[in-house]
């Protein structure tokens, strides 16, 4: 039973690392609480030195949920200025003036 | 990928739609949308969506040119970069389109397309990453809107006289064919409108005859029960999962 624990409780570990990495926002929560739980419920069925590995598997999520919370109170969502991107605009529609002007000019 | 291009054609598809009234689309309207799309029960940010128009003079004519572009948050650029560009340009008057033009770079995965309306006949023009141009012309209706334009022409709807459960019908055209699009009136609604604050808003629904749109009354729209009528909130709901954008600003109205 507690290596069950223990194995679901570092795949669950791993996945709040990688949820925390990515931008996935609070949806980390979900991995990283896992994590959590079972890292408790594994603590609690070892005894002595059995506790080492549930307190870093407690330890790194701890620090995962802190991360996950920073990002979210201290990262704004705001876009990129991409001089490419503003570039092809300003070019589109020098393109597109002349296209309706070819438009125009087939209309008639 | 094909997500992101998926959620956001549906939210130009979905929001179509026609008019009855003058247009009251001002040039130098500038709107603003978060877009979050739903993953495991939880809506999460990835891009924002903003609508701008302006005006467009050539040498005969005058257009309102309708700019719709999607771009992820910076955040999410290391991962997946999108940057979309949807445009318009209209009759100022009608709201009738001369030249649509689609340019997507999604992942690194492009496509532009062009469709010129001459009439009763289009001219496109198509071009995917890696596959040489196509050209194609076919015929469409008189009240033929393309995405972009009919979001516009859903906003001149007198919807205060419709009602709860009147529908009206729309045809887009959108991927080179026809679409019809069905509105349908579900009552009013308020909901958060960004810096225009909670809003009284029509609740619309949206159904086309595409597979991009998924169930019944599952796509909607809430438009500001106003003069302006300004889309506040739009949810969707197709084939890879369901979404929303919420209004975050809207200014020049």
């Amino acid at each position: 039973m507690r290596k069950i624990l223990i194995i679901t409780a570092t795949i669950f570990c791993l996945l709040g690392i990688v949820f925390t990495i990515l931008p996935m926002g609070t949806i980390a929560i979900i991995p990283i609480g896992l994590a959590l739980l079972v890292a408790f419920l594994a603590f609690k069925k070892s005894d002595g030195k059995q506790q080492n590995f549930p307190k870093i598997v407690l330890f790194v999520t701890g620090i995962c949920i802190l991360l996950v919370i920073g990002k979210e109170l201290f990262i704004k969502d705001e876009i990129a200025k991409d001089a490419g991107f503003e570039k092809t605009k300003i070019e589109n529609k020098k393109e597109d003036k002349k296209e309706l002007e070819a438009l125009e000019s087939d209309l008639e | 990928m094909k997500k992101i291009l998926f959620i956001f054609s549906t939210f130009l598809l979905f929001c179509s739609f026609s008019s009855e009234n003058t247009p009251n689309i001002k040039s130098g309207e500038k709107l603003v949308f978060a877009g979050s799309y739903n993953m495991s029960g939880l809506m999460t940010q990835l891009a924002q969506i903003t609508m701008t128009t302006e005006t467009v003079t050539t040498a005969k004519n005058t257009y309102l040119h309708l700019n719709c572009e999607a771009a992820t948050y910076s955040k999410w650029d290391s991962f997946f970069k999108i940057r979309d560009l949807y445009e318009s340009y209209v009759n100022p008057l009608t709201l009738k389109p001369s030249l649509y033009k689609r340019s997507i770079d999604e992942g690194g995965y492009t496509k532009k397309e062009k469709y010129v309306f001459k009439g009763n006949q289009i001219n496109s023009t198509m071009k995917r990453k890696n596959k040489p141009e196509t050209q194609k012309t076919f015929s469409v209706g008189g009240a033929t809107q393309d995405v972009v334009s009919i979001l516009y022409k859903l906003r001149t709807v007198d919807f205060s006289k419709y009602k709860v459960g009147q529908t009206k019908a729309f045809t887009i055209v959108f991927d080179e064919s026809e679409i019809p699009v069905v509105v349908k009136f579900m009552g009013n609604e308020t909901v958060s409108a960004g810096n225009l604050g909670k809003k009284e808003c029509y609740k619309i629904s949206i159904g086309a005859k595409t597979d991009a749109l998924r169930g019944k009354d599952k796509n909607l729209i809430w438009l500001t029960a106003d003069a302006k009528k300004i889309p506040a909130l739009i949810k969707f709901s197709i084939p890879v999962g369901t979404g929303q954008l919420t209004l975050t600003s809207a200014t020049g109205i």
